[in-house]
Order: structure tokens, then sequence, then C-alpha cells
């Protein structure tokens, strides 16, 4: 028991003074808890967030790091891939395994005139270039024999 | 009180001493906070920032369809660090000389071009010293030492994991990348190439050079708070200026096109064995070259394959004199403006002429023949001929309006304009010469240009090689530079010359061997002599420049051959067949269907080799006839002669006269 908790003699004039201050003791003590525990509550909670940002980070550090990879894997894969196209290689294996290919002939061509209203190939088809699929648009217009 | 006084003093003494204490540190901390404020705060920033400088990649080139032409190749460099492998040995100088020859050995194993005794010297070099501004000489701590340059991505991974393994110390790899050209030889004159220095490309020629600026990616920097482990600490402040990557270069070229022009190159080359040679395929309608070659070449992939003859740009830096090739240009601006029409005749003396007291040759002896005829023929005294009736300053304007002594406007550097003198340095010769592509020099493109202009109607437009650049989704077209007004005056010029043209590849012209079953090729045949040393040598130039299908043209083609050394020196004989053979496959590459049916295109063929027949068989005619009527009028006057003499009859003495002329004539 100490001076705000200890049972104090009735006074003279007969009121009992402890029982009323009580509350107000526990109340300053709830209150300081709550307020040390709100306190501590925000550290901790901003200590948590900085370890959690720290992991993010390394993570997309990491992250990063794999995708700088794929990208060299890629970009070395794209020499390569070019490397196999090039006439001098097809050229190469054409002979090596005697295919018979010849080119073909223009008369073997026949051009699809695109139908009014049809929608038109997405350039994607063409690397992205409009200008080639209206070009080969306007070829189809301009060739005769064309199928209809 | 004695008690109380001496605690006093204490007192009084703690208490100096305390505010003494406190008023040093205040005094103290003054100092750091406001008066060494600056400079201890860039010290400590100094201990835990970090400033890392980003590089973004060099564009690329590609062909018009998005092939790669020249792209850049993930490599490895692998770096020791000296001083730090000899601190991570304790110092200990026999340990540090065993691990230097391990890592030497080991990287001389696996790695190509690299020496392990050069390695180790580089390795045990842990200092160096330098010298100040003062003058003073200073010992350094090395911490860089090129072990091995540009390994191979996958190659450097597995050798990443065996150092790891052996535990080397101060080793590191770091990601570089070198420019490789994946189609080899292909284009090789034209992409150019780079060298490195100091992890810097430094473009040497070609695209390469030319669009270097556009090319070179923007360096960008990363300043940051680091922690112990060198990250960075991500809630404090960090700043950084984005790296931005070069613009990815399209060109005009396609690729199926050009390996079609390299392989017929190939063969040419094989067939007639020149010096060297090139070929040039236009789009007329806006100037796009769409496939460029030229032999000799070499692989920018493998340095050693280069020379000064095959590394050069003869498409863009050889001026020569183009010869016959240039008659097109004066009879077409003849025919424009009226100096003649298709069938004003013009006698081409027998083959020799003197203009200027100089004499002027042709190849083949032509009479008095119409103007198509002189193309079909290229006679260099019929062409001379309309250019004397046109005048200096109407040739000069021609041959200026087809662009000639200018420069051609293709993306390409350096490029020559070619030499054209100005009209106030010309002679009385020039007039004559420059008209047969004589005295003045050009460029293949300048006259690829040149006859984009006849094809397209007389448009001049401007030659373009490079599309569009792009980086993400910024994308820049290069606009087409093609002038509103055509140079004919006349709308039929166009019709006029090209059907000349077609003259050339026809029966009678000088290269059939170019003409193309089921099409009309329009054409023009070159036999330029080389100029060596100031003097016209035994050496030719020999082209063939035409366009396919002749009434509505889908490509110009110039092939050129220098110097064939094997069977036929003519332009027509040595890059006529090459003409042919690369359009005929670019036709069929294009899906252009033949204008004839092979029935057709054999009938007129066949009408055409009738009709020369039969002119042939006038012109014998003519020829004997005249040869006869001279031969009678010789007669008579010998008769006369003799009469007057001697009195006697002149019967018995024919013969003698007949075989003196005949001598002559031959």
């Amino acid at each position: 028991m100490n001076h705000f908790t200890k049972k104090t003699s009735p006074s003279k004039d007969g009121t009992a003074a402890g029982p009323q201050e009580t509350p107000w003791v526990a109340g300053l003590i709830f209150k300081m808890a709550l307020i040390m525990m709100i306190i501590f509550s925000a550290f901790f909670a901003r200590v948590h967030l900085n370890d959690k940002t720290e992991q993010l980070a390394r993570e997309k550090t990491r992250i990063i790091e794999q995708i700088r990879e794929k990208r060299t894997e890629i970009q070395t894969l794209n020499i390569q891939l070019a490397n196999l196209r090039s006439w001098d290689n097809v050229n190469a294996k054409i002979r090596q395994y005697n295919l018979a290919l010849r080119a073909v002939n223009p008369s073997q061509v026949r051009h699809m005139k695109r139908f009014e209203g049809e929608v038109a190939a997405p350039s994607s088809l063409y690397g992205g270039d409009t200008r080639i699929a209206d070009s080969a648009a306007n070829s189809a217009q301009n060739t005769a024999g064309g199928i209809q | 009180m004695t008690l109380f006084r001496s605690m006093a003093i204490r007192m009084a003494l703690v208490y100096i001493l305390l505010v003494g204490g406190f008023g040093y540190v205040a005094y103290a901390l003054y100092g750091v906070q406001i008066t060494r404020h600056d400079e201890l705060f860039e010290k400590a920033q100094h201990t835990y920032t970090t400033r890392i400088e980003t590089h973004g990649t060099r564009g690329e080139i590609y062909d018009f369809g998005g092939s790669l032409l020249v792209g850049n190749m993930p490599t490895m460099d692998v770096v020791g660090d000296p001083a730090n492998i000899y601190i991570l040995n304790k110092k200990d100088v026999e340990k540090t000389e065993t691990e230097c020859r391990m890592i030497a050995d080991f990287f001389e194993r696996n790695c190509e071009n690299v020496n392990a005794d050069e390695i180790f010297r580089r390795l045990m070099r842990r200092s160096f010293t330098t010298t100040d501004k003062n003058g003073e000489k200073k010992e350094q701590d090395c911490h860089y030492a090129v072990i091995a340059t540009g390994v191979e991505y996958e190659k450097a991974k597995e050798l990443r994991n065996k150092v790891k393994e052996l535990s080397f110390h101060g080793v590191s790899f770091t990601s570089s990348y070198r420019r490789k050209y994946p189609k080899n030889t292909m284009l090789a004159n034209i992409l150019g190439l780079t060298n490195v220095s100091y992890d810097t490309f430094v473009p040497v020629q070609g695209i390469e050079r030319s669009l270097n600026e556009a090319m070179t990616a923007t360096s960008g920097s990363m300043v940051y708070e680091r922690a112990r482990n060198g990250r960075s600490v991500t809630f404090a402040n960090s700043r950084s200026e984005p790296t931005l990557d070069g613009y990815d270069i399209f060109l005009t070229i396609r690729e199926p096109l050009q390996a079609i022009v390299e392989e017929e190159l190939d063969l040419m080359c094989e067939r007639v064995k020149p010096h060297a040679a090139w070929a040039i395929l236009v789009d007329p309608t806006n100037g796009d070259v769409l496939a460029a070659a030229q032999r000799p070449t070499f692989n920018p992939n493998d340095r050693n394959t280069m020379t000064p003859d095959s590394s050069t740009n003869r498409l863009s830096e050889l001026a020569l004199e183009p010869g016959s090739i240039m008659k097109p240009f004066v009879i077409s601006y003849a025919l424009d403006r009226g100096f003649v029409t298709p069938g004003t005749m013009v006698d081409c003396e027998q083959g020799v002429w003197k203009y200027a007291g100089r004499l002027l040759h042709d190849t083949h002896n032509v009479g008095k023949v119409p103007v198509t005829e002189i193309i079909k023929q290229s006679s260099n005294i019929g062409t001379a001929k309309v250019s004397v009736m046109m005048g200096a300053k109407n040739l000069d304007t021609a041959l200026r309006s087809f662009g000639f002594g200018q420069k051609t406007g293709i993306q390409l550097k350096p490029e020559t304009s070619g030499i054209f003198r100005p009209l106030e340095k010309w002679d009385s010769l020039s007039v004559s010469r420059f008209c047969i592509g004589q005295g003045i020099a050009v460029s293949p493109l300048q006259l690829a240009r040149a006859y984009c202009m006849i094809a397209n109607g007389g448009y001049k437009v401007n030659l373009r090689i490079v599309d569009r650049i792009e980086r993400g989704d910024d994308v820049r077209v290069m606009p087409v530079v093609k002038d509103e007004k055509s140079i004919f005056a006349n709308p039929t010029t166009k019709k006029m010359i090209t059907d000349m043209m077609i003259g050339v590849t026809e029966a009678g012209g000088t290269c059939t061997e170019a003409a193309i079953e089921g099409f009309h090729v329009a054409g023009k045949t070159g036999t330029a002599q080389k100029v060596i040393n100031g003097a016209y040598s035994n050496r030719y130039y020999a082209s063939f420049v035409g366009f396919v299908p002749a009434e509505n043209p889908r490509f110009v083609l110039l092939v050129t051959c220098d110097d064939p050394t094997v069977g036929s020196r003519y332009g027509g004989s040595a890059s006529g067949p090459t003409f042919k053979a690369i359009a005929e496959r670019t036709l069929k590459y294009m899906h252009v269907q033949p204008q004839l049916s092979k029935e057709a295109w054999l009938a007129e063929r066949s009408a055409a080799q009738k009709a020369l027949h039969e002119r042939k068989v006038r012109e014998d005619a003519l020829v004997q006839a005249r040869r006869e009527e001279r031969d009678r009028q010789l007669k008579a006057e010998k008769a006369k002669e003799s009469a007057k003499k001697t009195g006697t009859a002149v019967a018995s003495r024919p013969a003698t006269t007949g075989t003196k002329t005949s001598t002559i004539r031959r």
C-alpha cells in the first residue's frame, strides 16, 4: 500500500476519502500504460516497417538482378538467332542437306484483296510498322488478276 | 563551521568544473555544429554515401523488317585487385605469389588470348607511383588489373562459379558488352564498325559513325546512403539520374534482297575476276536503298580480314568517270527541251569525229542514225553532237538538275559530291566529253539517284538508308525528301527516254544479256577507261544500270565491275548478266507479275530481231550501193586521167584501184 492506495481512517466529520481516490489513480496508471503502449507500438511498428522495407528492397534488388540476367540471356539468344538466320548459314544448310528449294514464281502468288469493312491486319504482324501493311494492301489492290 | 566551509569549497570546485566542462562541451559543439559544420558534414556524407555511374547500351542496327544486323553481345571482363590479394593473404609475399600464379594459370587454361605470365606480372604489381600537381611522387595501392576482357557471358558465369569454388581472392567479374555483327560480311562496308577505348565505343566508319550520336547511350548516376553491407538504406535520402539507351537504327535495307545482291556479286567476281565490284538497289519512288554491296569486303567480327581496299565504302566515297551511263541524262534533257526528237537524224561519222582539235571515237562504226539508236548503240559521237547542239550552258543545267556535283542526302559519312567543274571553268572540249561521262567524276550513289529520277518521271529524290530510329515509344521516321516539281517540262520525256533505254536490252542493243523474260528492261551500259596517274589506262569500269519493269519501275539497279580481268571488259558482258540475275530474283521476291506472257515476250523479241536483221540488210545494201557508186566514180576519174595522159583504154586497170580502196576501208 502506498500513499495513494492505503486506506485512510474516516475523517472526523464521518466522510470516507479512500474509495473516491482509488479510480483516479487507476485511471492515471491506465492512461500512462496506454500512452506507453501506443508509443511502443508505434516504435515497434516503425522498426517492423523498416525491416519489411529492407526485406522488400533486398527482394527488389534480387529480382532486378534476375531480370538483368534474363535480359542478358535474351540478348545473347537474339544474337545467336540472327546468326542462325543469316543467309550464309541458311545457304550452307540448304547445301548440306541438299534441299531442293527454289524461289517462288510470281505467277504462283495471288494477293488477297481486302474486303470492304474488313479489319486491317494488326501492325504487330509487320514489326509494328503500319506502312508495310498499307503497302501490302495497296499492292493487293493494284495487282491485276488477284483473287477478288 | 570548518566542515561546512570545506564542503562549500569542494562544492564550488565541482561547480566550476561542471560549468567549465559544460562550457567546453558547448564550445566544441559550436565548433562541430556551426564553425566546421559544412566540412564535417561533407566528410560524413562521403563516408556513408555511394555514387554509382550507370551506363545504358548502345543502339542496335536492324534492317527494315527488324532483322538484327548489329547487336550488343553481353560479355564479362575479369579484373583482379592486386592490393587486396596481398592484404587477404595477410601480407605474406610467398602466399600472394602462389595465389597469383594459380589465378594466372587458371585463366590461361580457360580463356582465349590470355598469357599467364602477363597476368601474373599484373597481379603482382601491388602499387604504382603517381606524381601530383606539386611534382611530389606518391605510392598508391593498385586495385585494378585486367585479367581477361570480352569473355562470353555463359563462359564467364561458369568461370565465376569455379572462382568461387577455388576461393580465389580479389577476382571480380564485371558486365560489359561488345558489338557483334551476326551477318558477318553482309553490308559490312555500310554498317561500319567501332573500336573500344576505355569502355567507350569509338565509331570508325559507316552507319556506326554517321549515326553515332543517336546510338550513343546517355550515362546516368545513382547517389544513395549505404548500410554496412553496402546496400542502400531505403528510408534514407537517395537520388538518381536516369540512364538512356541509344536509339535503335532501322535501315531501309531488306535483308533478303541484300543477300541476293551479295550472292550474285560473289558469282560475278568468280566469273570476271575484277579488282572490285559493287551493286546498289534503290526504290526510285522514295529513294530507299534496298540493298548495297561491294567486293572486296571484310568481316567486322574478324579485324584480320580488314585491308584499306576492303574497308573503303566505295558506294559513297569513290568518285569515278562513269562513261556511257551518263548519256541518257543528256539525251533526255535534249528531248525534254525540244533540241531533238527520237527521230532526229544524227550523223555519227562512221566512228571517228574531230571536235575542238581532238578525235572522238565510237566502239562500233555508226553512220547516220536517229537519236533512239544513239542510246541503243551507245554512240559517243552521236551524244557529243547532241550535246554540242544543246550548248555548254544547257549541258551544265542538265547534269546539275540530275544531281551531279551534289551529295545525295544519304545518311552516310563521308560522302563525296564528285568532281564537276563549274561552267566558267569548262574548256572547249568539255561540252563533247562530259556528256559521255569523261572529265566528270561521280559516285555510284549519285548515279543511282540520277537513274531514280529518270525512272520516277524526273522527280529529284534524296537517297535514304535510315528509315527510322526508335527508343521504346520514341519513334522518329526519317522523312522522304522529294521535289514536288519534275525536272522534265514535257510529260512524255520519261516515256521517250525509257523506250530508248529498253532498246539497249533488245536485239541490236549493247546489252541483250540483261533482258528478263516477261519484262521490259530499261538500261544503259557503260565502259569507262580508268584514269591512273592522270592518264587513261587500259583498265575499265564496266557498268550496267537500269530499272524494271521499265514502264512502272519497282527498283533501279546499278552493277559495276572495276577492271574485269577475265572475259569481256564491256559493261554489257561483264555486269549485264549479274544485273539480270539480281533483277530476276528481286522481281520474284517482290512478287512482281510479268508484264508479258512468255509467248508474247518471245514474239516481241523475235520481231525486234527481225527488224534489226531487215535494217542490217538495208544498211548493208546501202553501204554496198555507196561503195559501188564510189568505185564507179573512182574508175571513171582514173579512166579520164589515163585517157588524158596516154590516150589508151582504161579497161585493163580497175583491179588495182579496187584493192587499194578496200584496204583503206578495212
